[in-house]
């Protein structure tokens, strides 16, 4: 579905990513681990139009998307949450959802899709009229994912989704993802969180300064210490 | 069969949130225009030609907060397109035996077309609407300081084609002759009227989307919002405002002069806008209601009153130096402004709610 071939990333004078080569096939949860500043996020970016290819091809469902701009890749159906906060504070949750629709013109279909998910996650429902901002860390994890679930995305694209909620909560969100596979979603998801994030993905790609380390299953990632403790580092064990 | 339920259901989500609109926009608008029925009823005939000088101003705000508030840029241009509105009107609607000894050597073949009261307005507020598209072009590609600036430019540059296009706009020398066909009550229309749309533009899918660029560009094109469209639109519909509110200037004072749109009008609607809170509608309203009183209780003090038998020096430029004053104040201490953010009905139903529930 996404093939991403030896792509090179600038950020001005510095290059964030090294002729990176990826795949995510459809159906398939695929995560891409890595530590700070390894330059996920970039390849994010990258994919979804946000900052311009230096070198290689972005294909998405067999066509070259590498000169097309956001607006257009997220009609075709890719989608990504920013890290952090992701949430717009001073929007409701009810604008922060129909904000996730921002390119789609089926008005029907905005509105059967907006009832199924808050019939999925009632917590938005009974928060509909709230601002964005009073919700708590995982409630607007949630919402963000919903919010990008409203663009009708055959490819979502997700950065770092535990980052800073509490550790019950990251299972669930976790859940939540893992879920999504079961409606008819792929996914890509960059995380920090090595452990939480291989538990559900099939496969798993490793970055580090700008420069793919490990490509694999990720089955083969979680039963082998030495890869873990190699690339992800002591911190996590 | 089926069919029929996906409609309802739109009708939830889009007719629903454009009734919400409609009722907020009424609520405040009933609030901007029960002050001004107060006037007309008990006032003095003074109050009244303040209440209509802060209705033009209420208009001009909303057209500053249709794109500033929105697209969260800082705009300066608004007395420009003011201006425009204004003088256009003029040009179009002043009888030809007084166009003739006011701009004789009119281009385009201006002096010798006079159209009506209302083909004038039209004419007016459309070319400045182009005028503001034009400009506008060029805005959307900048953003920030850039953006600032540039609006900084256009204003400058407007008044410059007033002040220096004599064959136009008479130069520094008023326009006059204009017929004074509006009066109060034409200001408290317009004014609803105005609130109906800003508010319907701040809650439509447009308005969503440039407040959601405005908190996190990022976060915002990466859902696909495409923010130069947006922004465009928003500028062209406030520079639209910002005419029309000249135009009714034109209509009420009867006589037109460049120093009315330049920097002074700038600050005292920017100082309004930001007081009653630049996110909200109603912060338009409020900014405009409490600065209007103020400048002219300040009015009072700066000619050196006799307060409780004690005669107080003169105190020229507080007015000026009172705006100022209020713009640090309020980025300070409370930079979401009066309102915060919030609009009258959403206040009103806070209160009823908890009011409920106490009771």
């Amino acid at each position: 579905m996404l093939e991403v071939d030896n792509v090179s990333v600038n950020y001005g004078a510095v290059r964030a990513v090294h002729s990176v080569s990826l795949s995510v096939d459809e159906g398939e949860i695929v995560t891409l681990l890595g530590p700070n500043g390894a330059g996920k996020t970039s390849m994010l970016s990258a994919i979804i139009g946000l900052v311009p290819v230096a070198e290689g091809t972005v294909t998405f469902e067999g066509q070259n998307i590498n000169r097309l701009d956001t607006e257009s890749r997220v009609a075709r159906g890719i989608t990504v949450t920013p890290e952090g906060r992701h949430v717009f504070a001073n929007l409701t949750v009810e604008e922060n959802l129909i904000l996730g629709a921002a390119i789609r013109r089926d008005a029907d279909g905005v509105a059967r899709d907006l009832e199924t998910y808050l019939d999925m996650f009632p917590i938005l429902r009974e928060r509909f009229k709230q601002s964005g901002g009073s919700l708590s860390g995982g409630e607007q994890q949630m919402l963000a994912v919903v919010r990008a679930l409203m663009s009708g995305p055959k490819l979502l694209m997700l950065d770092e989704p535990s980052l800073g909620l509490a550790p019950q909560i990251v299972d669930q969100i976790f859940k939540l993802i893992s879920g999504l596979r079961d409606h008819g979603l792929t996914l890509l998801v960059v995380e920090q969180n090595a452990q939480e994030a291989l538990k559900f993905a099939d496969r798993a790609y490793i970055l580090s300064s700008g420069n793919l380390e490990f490509a694999g299953t990720a089955e083969e990632l979680r039963t082998s210490a030495d890869l873990m403790k190699a690339y992800i580092g002591e911190g996590v064990s | 069969m089926d069919s029929g339920r996906p409609r309802r259901r739109l009708w939830h989500v889009e007719g629903a949130r454009t009734l919400r609109s409609v009722r907020g926009a009424t609520i405040i608008a009933a609030f901007a225009v029960g002050i001004g029925l107060l006037i007309m009823l008990f006032g003095e005939p003074y109050q009244v030609r303040l209440a209509v000088a802060a209705y033009i101003n209420l208009i001009l705000v909303l057209g500053l907060q249709i794109f500033m508030g929105n697209a969260n840029v800082a705009n300066l241009a608004h007395p420009g397109f003011m201006g425009l509105g204004a003088y256009l009107t003029s040009i179009f609607a002043v009888p030809l035996v007084i166009k003739k000894t006011l701009i004789p050597n009119a281009p385009f073949g201006l002096g010798e077309v006079q159209l009506g009261v209302v083909s004038s307005f039209v004419a007016a507020v459309s070319i400045t609407g182009i005028i503001a598209a034009l400009t506008g072009l060029v805005l959307v590609r900048l953003s920030g300081i850039a953006a600032t600036i540039l609006t900084l430019a256009i204003l400058v540059i407007i008044h410059g084609v007033f002040v220096h296009w004599v064959d136009l706009f008479r130069g520094t020398q008023a326009f006059y002759g204009i017929p004074k066909v509006a009066g109060i009550e034409t200001m408290m229309i317009a004014t609803a009227l105005v609130i109906l749309v800003a508010r319907l533009f701040k809650d439509s899918r447009i308005g969503v989307q440039l407040r959601a660029s405005a908190t996190n560009m990022l976060a915002a094109e990466a859902m696909g919002v495409n923010i130069r469209a947006l922004r465009l639109i928003a500028w062209v519909l406030g520079g639209v405002v910002c005419g029309i509110a000249g135009a009714l200037y034109a209509y009420y004072l009867g006589t037109v002069n460049a120093r009315a749109f330049y920097f002074h009008a700038a600050f005292l609607t920017l100082a309004m806008h930001i007081l009653g809170g630049m996110r909200s509608v109603t912060g338009a309203v409020v900014g405009v209601a409490l600065i209007s009183v103020a400048m002219e209780l300040i009015r009072h003090l700066e000619s050196g009153p006799v307060i409780l038998g004690a005669q107080l020096p003169d105190l020229f430029g507080l007015g000026s130096l009172m705006l100022g004053v209020i713009i640090v104040l309020v980025m300070c201490l409370r930079s979401d402004g009066l309102m915060g953010g919030l609009e009258l009905d959403e206040v009103l139903d806070r209160h009823w709610k908890r009011w409920r529930r106490g009771g």
